[in-house]
């Protein structure tokens, strides 16, 4: 039984934005489904004959567990077992022990359990669930898919937390995501921030890396953005943060999951529907990549095409200069 | 008077801009070194150039850790640099990252942390400094903050030592001084076609400082002091009384100043004086226009010299023939075309190109310039292509003024029309596609035109 001072340390209640978004998102919902009852009920399932989302194979074995597999024991913050993310299941920690945790660097652990989540497990809407379920099942929101690399680096010892914020995404993203189904759209556009966003971040070396693990290289390759690598943001390149809504948090939030839950038992044909185009556009994605000459080679032409690179400036206190007030 | 008479007179009224010639480094060298930035022979000039390049590279890679880390990103270091070929190797910093600041106590360390070397001791009051407040706390320390640009709704904010400063005042003043010979003379009075410098930070405004120092009696077309919050109610989102009543003010004073230029014009063609235009030629376009209207005009002759910079941009969507407006000049105030000469410089750089008397060609001054034009990839093309404008500034101390540009442009490996050896710029130049425009007379035409327009 979770004692309140651990709800409390925990961050497992939602903080004030995340509670403000979840009163804006619901006050909406709820005038879209009020004002669009018809459609909804037209929308809520896929008709007999209509397109189907079947979900592809898990992409990679799921180690068998041994004794003597390590996970990280500490009670520490960031390092200790949050809602939905236990780094101490034996899935998680067989993964991780063959991605080389406690065998290689911080560094390098990161990396791997990094392209691990973004290249072998799937992104797909679903309900929120247990990290060990995600693995088993390879494929997830965002949320699942931070959470298995959260819970990864946290079995290794390294700390990592969840970043979370409302975002406006791009063009090529709202076709995709939003476009294919008329009640998300209309939700979306009513109020345009309900969507909440998340990324990984995980300490090593002293620093927050942030981990973007969500989107497939077909994926990106379709919506036109370049194939991120670990260190860099979602932020700026595909999604825009709106202003006063970032959150850092060690736990996913209650209140997280029913939402979603209650997402899909509204609207389930409207994530079904979203799934299909999703899949379309990773084959789509796939092609463009093959066109492009393979993955780095479009990921060159994705970085010239965004601009030059831009330094990275870190806002250090700096002696001489002084603040009064 | 020859050349190095005519120079040596303006070196006398600029001296405060030169410092000591034993504490001259390889930026000295190759700045305040040469006689005429635009006749030295190429060889010399890519050596003194490589110098001073070389020199601000291993300074900013050393002290600013911010271009460390970029530099290391791309894999280049001071010991890849070993010879004028390999500055293009030198990792270039897109203009747009100068617009990309934050607001209140993050603005402050922000330009600290854009600096490099030591900064003076900077109080700043306020728990939300405002940019203005930043801005002000970091010159009264004695550093020139300038900004730039608002015209997509974010100012570009460089911050300059006194010594790059002086370098960015000298470094424009004598290549004109180089290009007008033998029209310059510190006699001549002047009409700046730009804010007052001493009243604002505002980099359209600031550049102007020595003209102060090389010309006889300057007034200015733009007397009022300039920050970046009149320039936010000026442009259009002031609203409520404070906004309007700034608007109101301004469209009041925009109105009188064509009238203004006019008078000056009038009075100093009666006493004979020399007269010099430096600034937007979207106001000299103005005058010129009432004078047509009025059916009046002037012929000053060798006595005049017009100075333009900074774009040319009459309307939202019509730009001025450079051509046209010198033919107008010439009709109306009777300067003649060569005596009526372009300037192309931007707050990012101490980097002056300056048009050719002969052909108006921008020259590059590549005694401390190494010039490249980018292809969308932001790879470096040859002579004759036609791509984004990026440079490398041997003169810059205070932050790494390696800097790709927003502005299109052919690069010519000499001026097709006069003798000067060194690379050229097209004239014409404009923004790369999905750009907004911007430049010191596309600031001082909003500022101005949008309130004479209403």
């Amino acid at each position: 039984m979770t004692t309140l001072a651990e709800i409390k340390s925990n961050g497992y209640m939602p903080q004030r934005a995340y509670l403000r978004l979840m009163v804006n998102g619901g006050l909406s919902l709820s005038k879209v489904i009020l004002l669009n009852m018809r459609e909804l009920r037209r929308l809520r399932v896929v008709p007999a004959d209509g397109e189907r989302y079947n979900r592809p194979a898990r992409q990679y074995e799921v180690p068998v567990f041994k004794e003597g597999m390590r996970s990280c024991s500490s009670r520490e913050k960031y390092l200790r077992p949050t809602l939905f993310c236990d780094p101490h299941d034996p899935v998680v920690v067989a993964i991780a022990h063959e991605l080389g945790a406690f065998q290689v660097s911080d560094r390098q652990f990161t990396e791997n359990a990094y392209h691990f989540v973004k290249e072998r497990m799937l992104l797909e809407e679903r309900q929120i669930n247990d990290v060990r379920e995600t693995l088993m099942r390879g494929s997830g929101t965002c949320f699942h898919l931070i959470t298995a690399f959260i819970a990864l680096c946290r079995c290794a010892g390294i700390k990592a937390r969840y970043k979370i914020f409302a975002m406006n995404m791009i063009r090529s993203w709202y076709d995709v995501v939003i476009q294919p189904d008329p009640f998300i759209k209309k939700w979306y556009d009513s109020l345009g921030y309900f969507v909440l966003e998340g990324e990984g971040e995980v300490l090593v070396d002293g620093e927050w890396l942030v981990a973007n693990v969500g989107p497939e290289a077909e994926w990106q390759a379709a919506t036109g953005t370049t194939i991120t690598k670990l260190g860099e943001d979602s932020i700026g390149n595909w999604f825009n943060a709106v202003p006063g809504t970032m959150m850092r948090m060690e736990s996913l939030p209650y209140g997280l999951k029913a939402s979603l839950d209650l997402l899909h038992t509204i609207a389930p044909g409207s994530m079904e529907r979203v799934n299909i185009s999703m899949a379309a556009q990773k084959e789509r994605g796939r092609k463009i990549l093959i066109e492009a000459g393979g993955l780095e080679a479009y990921d060159r032409l994705a970085r010239a095409r965004q601009g030059p690179r831009m330094p990275k400036l870190k806002l250090e206190s700096r002696d001489q200069i002084t603040f009064d007030g | 008077m020859g050349y190095a008479e005519y120079i040596s007179e303006f070196e006398t009224l600029v001296s405060r801009y030169v410092p000591e010639r034993s504490s001259w480094g390889p930026p000295e060298q190759a700045l305040y070194g040469p006689t005429d930035p635009y006749r030295v022979p190429t060889e010399e000039a890519n050596d003194l150039c490589f110098k001073a390049v070389k020199f601000q590279f291993d300074r900013h890679y050393h002290h600013n850790r911010m271009y460390h880390d970029f530099c290391q990103e791309a894999g280049v270091g001071p010991e890849d640099i070993k010879a004028y070929e390999d500055l293009s190797k030198i990792p270039l910093i897109p203009n747009e990252f100068f617009k990309d600041c934050p607001t209140g106590k993050d603005f402050a360390l922000w330009l600290g942390n854009l600096y490099t070397g030591e900064l003076p001791q900077i109080r700043i009051k306020g728990t939300n400094p405002s940019a203005d407040q930043v801005v002000s706390a970091f010159n009264d320390a004695g550093l020139f903050v300038l900004f730039s640009s608002g015209t997509g709704g974010r100012h570009t904010f460089t911050p300059r030592d006194k010594r790059s400063f002086d370098m960015n005042e000298y470094a424009m003043a004598k290549g004109v001084a180089a290009m007008f010979c033998p029209t310059w003379n510190p006699r001549m009075n002047g009409y700046l076609l730009l804010p007052n410098p001493f009243k604002t930070n505002l980099f359209a405004g600031k550049l102007a400082t020595i003209f102060y120092d090389i010309m006889n009696e300057v007034e200015s077309a733009v007397d009022r002091k300039i920050d970046t919050e009149l320039i936010r109610l000026t442009m259009g989102d002031g609203k409520g009384v404070k906004g309007r009543m700034i608007k109101y003010i301004s469209k009041k004073r925009s109105r009188k100043t064509i009238d203004d230029i006019i008078s000056w014009i009038e009075q100093n063609d009666k006493e004979g004086k020399g007269m010099a235009f430096v600034g937007a030629p979207f106001l000299l376009f103005s005058t010129i226009k009432k004078l047509k209207e009025q059916g009046r005009s002037f012929d000053l002759g060798d006595r005049g010299a017009v100075l333009t910079g900074g774009g040319w941009k009459l309307h939202e969507d019509q730009r001025m023939p450079e051509s046209e407006f010198r033919k107008d000049v010439e009709s109306v105030l009777g300067i003649k075309p060569k005596n009526v000469i372009d300037l192309y410089g931007m707050v990012e750089g101490n980097v002056w190109l300056t048009q050719c008397p002969e052909g108006h060609y921008l020259h590059i001054p590549n005694c401390y310039v190494y010039p490249m034009v980018l292809d969308d990839s932001y790879r470096p093309l040859g002579y004759g292509k036609l791509g984004r404008f990026a440079f490398l500034d041997g003169t810059m101390y205070s932050y790494p003024g390696f800097i790709i540009t927003n502005d299109r442009v052919r690069l010519l490996e000499r001026c097709p029309v006069c003798g000067r050896p060194g690379p050229v710029l097209e004239p014409g130049v404009t923004r790369v596609p999905g750009k907004e425009s911007r430049g010191c007379a596309e600031e001082v035409r909003k500022i101005i035109s949008v309130d004479m327009k209403r």
